[in-house]
């Protein structure tokens, strides 16, 4: 305990240099930041690290805790802007403008339950295929299709809402 | 699903853009999870100290490192081994095998020094410090014993190049045929393998070596990650120096890397050029790549085979078996270190990396795959000096060739540059005539190649992701 190997440094720098570019600039799609994206990304290769020899495949547990820090971050900036909502409640509320183009899909995405999230971002944003979703989530195979369908369903028909 | 088009399709179609990460990225995550690693170390010993209230037998730290290498600190009582083989060419080991019963370090026995007339054939490296090289030393007749004509050795380096040492090898010549040994490959220093087209392993740190029987296959490649080790098992009529020349048939093998019993992958028996199962078809080649997660085999009809490095697992074709591959082709006859000279694979970055050198005559083609070789998008020219003989990838996703007048080095990464990469030359044929026969980047920063005009005695290395290479004499 404590050591870590060689062959094990090698390979877990080899896999931190092949997937960190990539997690990082998903993360920065969904956080809309360099520096959150930067910290995510390093605490999920923190978490993975230290679980490293007990691994089958690290780069699902990479995405997985990634889902996972992406998660509490949107809950955490959640409970700031409610928290901030309620200071300045006597304030015209403005309207919160984003500048990233894409907000409106990032908001909605984030207003999916779990349920249907956490297959919704492995599979279309991490690129996982569904097999190894299912996999990684635990559920069959026809359960991680269904749930896509139904996270693609909730978000075309409150974007509609939205855009209508 | 087939479902109509949206807003939500066009955001998910958008390309992810890279993020790099910020400098020691790596070396601040790594510590930080060692760190963490060792709280719940700490955590779970208290809780077992509140358990067990009785007498606490302390284990002895016995220091076993192998030769050159860091020592590793290992639980128990080990007694290491005797010097069962010698290299021959080069003295014997002075070290006597050793016991230590304080947790502090003794004194290294003084290094054996490197047999003189070092021609490496191969290198291998397990961290940025620490490698080997194998090669033919000494003055051929009076190599012995056994044989005065043996002169395969084996030196190592803990300082990256800085300084070499001798290492007892394998008791076997240069390639014929299919006897001799010219490649190596070790995982932690610890355990290794001499190959091509043999194939003997160490799990002493080079102090002994065993030889696997192969049953009349050559060993062509050979690669280690996560405590497996990966060698392509081939069946060859090729004579003399070109031991990989002719060969037919491949199969994919794997053992855990302490043990020494080899078992076929999964599905990667038999790969020829044929069409038709069973059938020998034309000689060719065939490259294993490992990353970290995956391994990828450029088999003999072009296709690539990839699977998970995990015992047991089975690899899959990237295309069905019959269909045309969709990469460069066939990787066509082996060169003498066993590497296809038509077709070479590297992994990169995130992805794969073929260099296809029959796609247009006279000029370096490079393919990019995202997707484990099941689609191909062109990666433009490598510059045209010289005919190439090694591809690699850096884990930053740059691409390098060795060549006969050079080392050619990308500036941008593969995959993320469309309208192909941009190279710089380094190591110009003029100081190094001859070129390379091999560059490899053991990580983002730091390579090593080796000079095709082995008389050199020496092998080169970058420490600054290839722009510069300098030469360390193995002596």
């Amino acid at each position: 305990m404590g050591t870590f190997r060689a062959s094990d440094r090698l390979a877990a720098e080899e896999l931190f240099h092949a997937c960190y570019p990539r997690l990082a600039g998903w993360i920065r799609r969904l956080v809309d930041d360099d520096d959150t994206a930067h910290e995510i990304a390093s605490e999920a290769f923190t978490r993975l690290l230290a679980r490293w020899s007990s691994l089958d495949n690290p780069q699902s547990y990479l995405y997985m805790i990634a889902t996972n820090l992406i998660r509490d971050h949107w809950r955490k900036v959640g409970r700031e802007r409610r928290a901030l909502r309620a200071v300045s409640a006597t304030v015209p509320a403005e309207a919160v403008h984003h500048p990233a183009e894409d907000v409106d899909v990032r908001a909605l995405i984030q207003g999916l339950p779990d349920r249907l999230r956490q297959p919704f971002l492995l599979h279309y944003y991490a690129g996982f295929p569904i097999r190894d979703v299912a996999e990684m989530l635990g559920r069959p195979e026809g359960t991680v299709k269904a749930d896509l369908h139904h996270a693609r369903a909730k978000l075309r028909a409150v974007l509609g809402e939205a855009h209508g | 699903m087939d479902e109509p088009r949206d807003d939500i399709d066009a955001w998910l179609e958008e390309r992810v853009t890279p993020l790099l990460p910020r400098p020691d990225a790596f070396e601040r995550v790594r510590k930080r999870a060692r760190r963490r690693k060792l709280g719940r170390a700490a955590m779970a010993a208290a809780a077992a100290a509140v358990v067990v209230a009785g007498a606490i037998a302390v284990p002895r730290l016995i220091l076993n490192g192998p030769i050159g290498g860091t020592p590793t600190v290992a639980l128990g009582s080990t007694t290491p081994a005797q010097h069962s083989s010698t290299g021959p060419g080069r003295p014997q080991a002075t070290g006597t095998p050793r016991r230590d019963h304080t947790a502090a370090a003794p004194t290294p026995p003084a290094a054996p020094p490197v047999p003189p007339n070092f021609a490496v054939s191969s290198v291998t490296f397990v961290s940025a410090a620490t490698g080997w090289v194998l090669g033919q030393a000494g003055t051929p007749g009076q190599c012995g014993p056994p044989n005065p004509d043996i002169c395969t050795s084996v030196a190592a380096t803990g300082s990256a190049g800085a300084t070499w040492h001798g290492v007892p090898a394998p008791v076997t010549g240069p390639p014929d045929g299919g006897a001799g040994v010219s490649q190596i490959r070790s995982l932690d220093g610890a355990s290794g393998w001499a190959f091509g087209p043999q194939l003997y392993v160490t799990h002493d740190g080079g102090r002994s070596w065993t030889k696997i029987p192969t049953h009349g296959m050559r060993v062509t490649d050979l690669e280690t990650v996560n405590g497996l080790a990966f060698a392509v098992w081939a069946r060859c009529t090729g004579a003399g120096a070109d031991f990989a020349a002719t060969c037919t048939s491949f199969s994919l093998y794997s053992s855990a890397a302490n043990g020494n019993s080899w078992s076929p992958v999964p599905g990667m028996t038999g790969l020829t050029t044929s069409p038709v199962p069973g059938q020998p078809g034309q000689p060719s080649a065939a490259q294993l790549v490992l990353t970290g997660t995956r391994g990828y085999l450029l088999a003999p009809d072009g296709n690539v085979y990839s699977g998970p490095v995990t015992a047991g697992a089975a690899w899959q074709p990237a295309v069905a078996s019959g269909s045309p591959p969709p990469g460069c082709g066939t990787p066509g006859p082996a060169q003498p270190d066993g590497v296809p000279s038509n077709t070479m694979l590297a992994a990169t970055g995130p992805g794969l990396v073929e260099l296809c050198l029959t796609h247009s005559p006279g000029r370096k083609f490079l393919a990019y795959s995202a997707d484990d070789g099941r689609t191909w998008t062109p990666a433009g020219y490598a510059p045209g000096a010289g005919q190439a003989t090694s591809l690699s990838g850096s884990p930053a996703g740059q691409v390098l060739v060795a060549t006969s007048s050079g080392i050619d080095v990308s500036r941008t990464a593969a995959g993320l540059a469309p309208y192909g990469l941009s190279w710089h030359t380094s190591v110009q044929g003029a100081s190094v005539p001859g070129g390379f026969s091999y560059v490899g980047m053991t990580t983002a920063q730091q390579g090593v190649a080796i000079p095709a005009d082995t008389s050199l005695h020496a092998v080169w290395f970058t420490y600054d992701g290839g722009r510069r290479w300098v030469e360390s004499p193995v002596r």
